[in-house]
């Protein structure tokens, strides 16, 4: 798994909705198969929104639309 | 006056006219605490990501609210008190989006009918 090189954080464009802790669609692309946070060296996000991104990721995780750890079924 | 989001999630067996008792209860007590329920959602049945007092899957139900901290307090410490509620979350947040949420617009897996899931699943990777 892994993000090709793109120009640029990916979510700046105008497709992309916000960053939202109630929307698991989106976070999971920058979550591990494991379940961690991807860092944004790999994923290419901003500062900025890597910051936001962690927050939404750990609301959604309180909430369980997201793992704290997956193991596989 | 500050705007929050609550999430609560109700265990698997309760059946769907009792998740609407306990989300009336919970307005109830929001309108006598002079709060405000702008917004109100159930995403249905959902899979957990993990388990939760040995559930599997909750009933959702989300509700933007305006509150006071008295008010927090007070629904915190119902939903506490509830054993059907197995989860529950109040987050502050600046606006109340009049959109429904995202995760309407994705499939519920327990709508009855059969989507295939890998079809939409990491179409960017």
């Amino acid at each position: 798994m892994f993000f090709t090189k793109s120009k640029g954080c990916p979510l700046f464009s105008a497709s992309t909705p916000a960053i939202d802790y109630k929307n698991p669609t989106l976070l999971e692309k920058f979550i591990s198969d494991g379940g961690r946070m991807l860092p944004s060296r790999i994923t290419n996000v901003c500062a900025k929104h890597q910051r936001s991104l962690g927050k939404a990721i750990k609301h959604s995780r309180v909430i369980a639309l997201l793992p704290f750890v997956s193991l596989g079924r | 006056m500050a705007f929050y989001e609550s999430i609560i999630i109700i265990r698997q067996d309760v059946s769907s006219t009792e998740v609407d008792k306990i989300a009336n209860d919970l307005a109830q007590i929001i309108e006598s605490h002079e709060g405000k329920v702008i917004k109100t959602e159930y995403w249905g049945l959902r899979q957990l990501a993990y388990e939760i007092n040995n559930n599997k899957k909750g009933h959702y139900y989300f509700m933007g609210i305006e509150a006071t901290k008295p008010l927090l307090d007070e629904i915190d410490r119902k939903l506490k008190l509830s054993e059907s509620v197995i989860r529950s979350s109040l987050i502050r947040v600046d606006e109340i989006s009049k959109n429904p949420s995202p995760i309407l617009g994705t499939k519920n897996l327990d709508e009855g009918e059969t989507v295939d899931v890998t079809t939409n699943k990491k179409p960017a990777k």
